[in-house]
């Protein structure tokens, strides 16, 4: 029996457009588990990203509770629920978000700081982390604008998982990297999420979703469907066309 | 042109926020330069429109004239035989002397006097003429200001309107050492004689209290020389040839004068100390203006590098560019600077009315052209230059690489505080690595808190020096003081000396008299006399050199010495009537008694060239002896031998109580302006940081950073630039204060301030200035709440 980490109820979303309330999320009923990699996908406006953001607390719902660990983050202020991400969540922003004016190194201990003071084990968790990434030494002492995409997106992987987060949140991880490096990443994430990290991942390509084990499909706001993919294989076919009939089935 | 238009006004909409920050600090620079402009231009003018509507004497001697009928005059036509002559005597030579434009005598008396003033007392030479004769007069006319039509009483100047001094109410005058009690009829103003500051002062009587005041004989009948020349700027030199000339020929009559120069200057004391603060204030807020100007543009061509590869590619040339933000920031200065002009003629009138009430001399507001147009020529030409000189960069963007972001917006080449190798904590190093990679914000705060060190410094002085004790103020100022002066008949010394001897009361009495000598080619001097300069209680007056010990020794007043050239060691040839002597300068003092010109003496050293007729004498007091009471009595044992007794510190309250006031009201003005600046300040850097960090602060708060720590951490970031800037300048400015403010003095005689610094006070208040820009800069950062993580995410 797996492990519940994150459960929602009635989880709504609404913004205001020009006098008008959009429902981007429509009462969402779901419960994420300890270890999977979850991916979540759906056509552009569907509400996956702002699923994402509800749940990894960067957004407060309109409407619903957000259970994570018995606390219920929804009914966190900004303050408590700045707290609640630098204790529990990682997360991999599609566009990178390395702070340019620090080195690659600070930007993994700024993250790391804040949590554990003990600099030491920090500094080897780290040294740890870009070993497993493949990031050398020397990249470390680089600016975000001296590397590549795919380094500034590993490193990324690495800040988001210094702290060793419950669950690691990945929004469009590969969509600004090209296919070389966009493969790199999505190696590096299913790496750790075999090691044991809980992974919760949007994207809109087939190629991503495939490293999921459990596909959850949006549409206008609302959990259309899921499909069980169980742990990633290599050259597993029969998942691959597993996926594609759930995809398929909701119109993909 | 148009297109740069369009581009100003596009930046303008939308920097509202950093737009009205500027315009205050313009406005606050506009409006201090031009208050600074009116005060010292206008207003110096204004005593000489007043000198020429009353066609005022350049120079004014007032001479006893019963020592000329000799030692009694007995019956009224004798006196008026020997007032005839007089002036015949001084008539042959004002007219033998081609300077001489126009001249009257008038029949005046002539005491020395006191009249409550501000709470003190003013004390001067009254020259009391009738209101009929003076109404007469050709040159040196009064003005009559109000008048209540009485049939007896006092006219006076209209500085000695302060409220408890009115028309119809009565007021208590002392003549030599006689009280006597007026009713005030009216005022008036006199531009030669209208002040205590003017070395005489004029009061006007019905013909019917002149009469009982000459019957009374408090004071001693005089003739008034009123003299015009034809170049005024020689008024000081002509003084000190009829001073010479009477003298010569009235060896022991008293007299008393002044010249154009010097009542020019004199009256004008407060407004030259408020004018220089002002001015010196309104250069500071500008520095910190172009340093806020320049910051902003360096910063706008960063963050704006892609926008402007666009205007490049879309056909804009640099200098299009450039012209944008010369027209921005000139049209800013352009309408800041009229409301500050604005704001300064609002200000105008209670600053004037501050100033009348010092100076005596009404002013009349005006609009007055030149200092609007020099206020705006000058900050225009500043902010232009500046934004010029800020946004040559421009020039420099090839259109392509700016579009592909080619050119690095920041320089990161060093990574400043690494958090693996630091020891300290998370907070303070994020805080100094933005500190070191932002020294553009570092640039303004510097110049900002340097400025505001040294105008805390200035005010901690004013306040201990002025404010809470006047004492060091009027020790550089006043020269001696004591508790006491007592003139005595020359005759009755001995007796007087023993008196004081003998009364426990006294603890210290000594001469110090003043009279005035000429210098042989030069200017007339105030000499203090006095039989041993040890025992005088000013002797900061001495600043290099040393006190006369020997009658062929004087010590000479530095601003006078170096105006002349001479060097310690060196003679000056000093003369009284026909008698001359070289004197060895011993030293130089600094007293602004007489502007500057003065000379120490000793007793013996004034004889070679007269004696004395009357002797001022010092006296302190033990310490619960009350002056007045002392006075009183001793006038009472002495009697008539008494010429008059001055209750020193009553007299210097009633001065000094202007400085005072007017110090207070700088030193609040100072301080308001500096807290705001610091506010503006403020806001337009952490409103330029948040600008610019804007995406880093969204990565940071979506990795757990609360708004507080972050408010923390962007105060903390201005800080080592704060403090580092804050103690240099203050620790700077301790050492340069004093030779500053003797510049704002210089022009009465000052060229060395020996303020005490006010340790503590600057300690306390840098502390105070750094906690004050830290809580500003924490409060401006409170928008950092606004920034989410979310609107990061969604601006993909």
């Amino acid at each position: 029996m797996k492990k519940v980490i994150y459960k929602t109820e009635n989880l709504s979303k609404s913004f205001s457009n020009g006098g008008t309330q959009q429902h981007v999320l429509k009462n969402i009923g779901l419960e994420l588990y300890q270890g999977d990699f979850t991916v979540i996908m759906g056509a552009s406006g569907a509400g996956k990203s702002t699923l994402l953001y509800a749940l990894s607390g960067m957004d407060t719902p309109t409407l619903g509770t957000i259970t994570f660990g018995g606390q219920v983050i929804s009914d966190l202020n900004q303050d408590g629920l700045c707290v609640f991400r630098r204790e529990h969540c990682g997360f991999v922003f599609q566009q990178i978000y390395l702070i340019d004016s620090m080195s690659v190194l600070d930007n993994v201990l700024c993250a790391g700081l804040l949590v554990n003071r003990d600099k030491k084990a920090l500094l080897g968790r780290a040294k740890e982390l870009f070993q497993a990434v493949d990031i050398s030494e020397e990249t470390q002492r680089k600016f975000p604008t001296q590397i590549s995409g795919g380094e500034a997106q590993r490193v990324g992987i690495v800040r988001a998982l210094i702290n060793s987060p419950e669950i690691l949140f990945a929004d469009e991880p590969t969509g600004a990297l090209n296919s070389k490096t966009g493969l790199d990443v999505l190696n590096t994430l299913t790496k750790f999420n075999q090691q044991g990290q809980s992974v919760v991942m949007v994207t809109h390509d087939m190629r991503s979703a495939r490293r999921g084990s459990r596909i959850l499909y949006l549409k206008d706001g609302a959990i259309l469907g899921e499909c069980n993919l169980g742990r990633y294989v290599h050259g597993d076919e029969k998942r691959h066309k597993k996926l594609s009939a759930f995809l398929a089935e909701m119109g993909w | 042109m148009r297109k740069s238009l369009f581009l100003a006004r596009a930046n303008l909409r939308k920097a509202k926020g950093q737009t009205a920050a500027e315009i205050v600090l313009i406005l606050l620079a506009a409006g201090m330069m031009n208050l600074w402009l009116l005060l010292s231009f206008d207003y110096k003018q204004n005593f000489d429109r007043w000198h020429q509507r009353l066609n005022a004497e350049h120079v004014t001697v007032c001479v006893e004239n019963s020592k000329a009928a000799g030692e009694s005059v007995l019956d009224q036509s004798a006196a008026i035989d020997d007032t005839r002559e007089m002036k015949d005597e001084i008539s042959k030579i004002l007219e033998k002397d081609v300077r001489t434009s126009e001249f009257c005598m008038d029949d005046v008396m002539c005491a020395g006097g006191k009249i409550a003033y501000n709470g003190g007392e003013a004390a001067s030479n009254f020259i009391m003429m009738k209101k009929e004769d003076a109404k007469k007069r050709l040159i040196g006319k009064v003005e009559f200001l109000e008048d209540g039509g009485f049939a007896e009483g006092v006219y006076l100047p209209m500085i000695y309107k302060t409220g408890d001094i009115e028309v119809g109410k009565p007021v208590e005058l002392t003549i030599g050492n006689h009280k006597a009690s007026y009713l005030v009829c009216g005022f008036f103003n006199s531009a030669m004689a209208g002040s205590h500051n003017c070395a005489m002062f004029e009061i006007l009587m019905t013909d019917q209290a002149y009469r009982d005041l000459e019957g009374k004989g408090y004071a001693m009948g005089a003739v008034l020389v009123s003299v015009r020349i034809s170049d005024k700027s020689e008024s000081e030199e002509f003084e000190n040839m009829l001073n010479h000339e009477i003298s010569a020929r009235y060896p022991g009559a008293f007299s008393v004068s002044n010249s154009y120069a010097l009542v020019s200057q004199s009256r004008y004391i407060s407004q030259m100390i408020c004018s220089g603060v002002i001015s010196a204030m309104a250069f500071f807020v500008l520095l910190i203006v172009l340093a806020v100007i320049s910051s902003n543009i360096i910063h706008y061509i960063q963050e704006n590098m892609r926008n402007l590869g666009v205007w490049k590619a879309l056909g804009y040339q640099s200098r299009q560019l450039m012209g944008m933000l010369l027209l921005q920031f000139l049209g800013i200065t352009f309408f800041a600077s009229l409301l500050g002009v604005l704001l300064s003629w609002l200000l105008f009138p209670s600053v004037n009315e501050m100033m009348v009430s010092q100076t005596g001399i009404p002013y009349e507001i005006h609009i007055l052209p030149a200092p609007l147009c020099a206020t705006l020529v000058v900050l225009s030409g500043a902010v232009a230059l500046t934004v010029w000189l800020s946004a040559r960069r421009i020039r420099k963007i090839p259109p392509i690489d700016a579009l592909r972001q080619g050119i690095q917006t920041h320089s990161f080449r060093r990574n400043h505080v690494p958090l693996d190798k630091t020891r300290l904590p998370l907070q303070p190093a994020l805080s100094l690595k933005t500190t070191l990679s932002g020294m553009k914000y570092n640039i303004t705060i510097c110049v900002t808190m340097l400025v505001l060190s040294l105008i805390l410094v200035f005010s901690g002085l004013m306040l201990e020096n002025v404010i809470v004790d006047i004492t060091p103020f009027l020790n550089l100022v006043v020269g001696e003081t004591a508790d006491v002066c007592i003139n005595i008949n020359a005759d009755a010394e001995t007796e007087f000396l023993r008196e004081m001897e003998k009364d426990s009361r006294v603890e210290k009495v000594y001469l110090y008299h003043a009279q005035k000598v000429g210098h042989a080619g030069g200017a007339e001097l105030l000499a203090s006399i006095c039989d041993d300069f040890s025992q005088v209680n000013n002797k900061e007056v001495m600043i290099e050199g040393r006190f006369p010990e020997f009658d062929n020794e004087a010590a000479v007043a530095v601003k006078y010495a170096r105006e002349h050239g001479y060097r310690i060691g060196d003679e000056i040839r000093l003369n009284f009537g026909e008698k001359e002597a070289d004197y060895i300068i011993s030293g130089f003092t600094q007293i602004s008694n007489n502007l500057g010109k003065d000379c120490l003496l000793t007793r013996k050293g004034y004889e070679r060239l007269g004696s004395l007729s009357t002797l001022s004498y010092y006296i302190n007091l033990s310490k619960n002896t009350k002056a007045a009471g002392f006075n009183q009595e001793t006038i009472r044992r002495l009697g008539e031998t008494v010429n008059q007794a001055q209750n020193m510190s009553e007299v210097i309250y009633g001065v000094s109580v202007v400085y005072i006031s007017l110090m207070k009201v700088i030193v609040a003005a100072v301080l308001f302006l500096s807290i705001t600046i610091i506010a503006f300040v403020m806001y337009l850097l952490v409103r330029a940081m948040l600008a610019s960090k804007k995406k880093e602060y969204g990565i940071l708060k979506s990795l757990g950073f609360t708004t507080a720590q972050l408010m923390v951490q962007t105060a903390l970031s201005f800080l080592p630039a704060v403090i580092g800037s804050t103690a240099l300048g203050l620790v700077a400015s301790c050492f340069v204060i004093n030779p500053l403010t003797a510049v704002f003095l210089r022009n009465i005689g000052i060229v060395t301030c020996t303020f005490r610094i006010p340790v503590g006070f600057v300690i306390v208040s840098g502390f105070g200035l750094v906690l004050f820009a830290f809580a500003a800069a924490c409060l401006m950062s409170l928008r950092i709440r606004k920034i989410v993580p979310r609107s990061l995410l969604a601006n993909d």
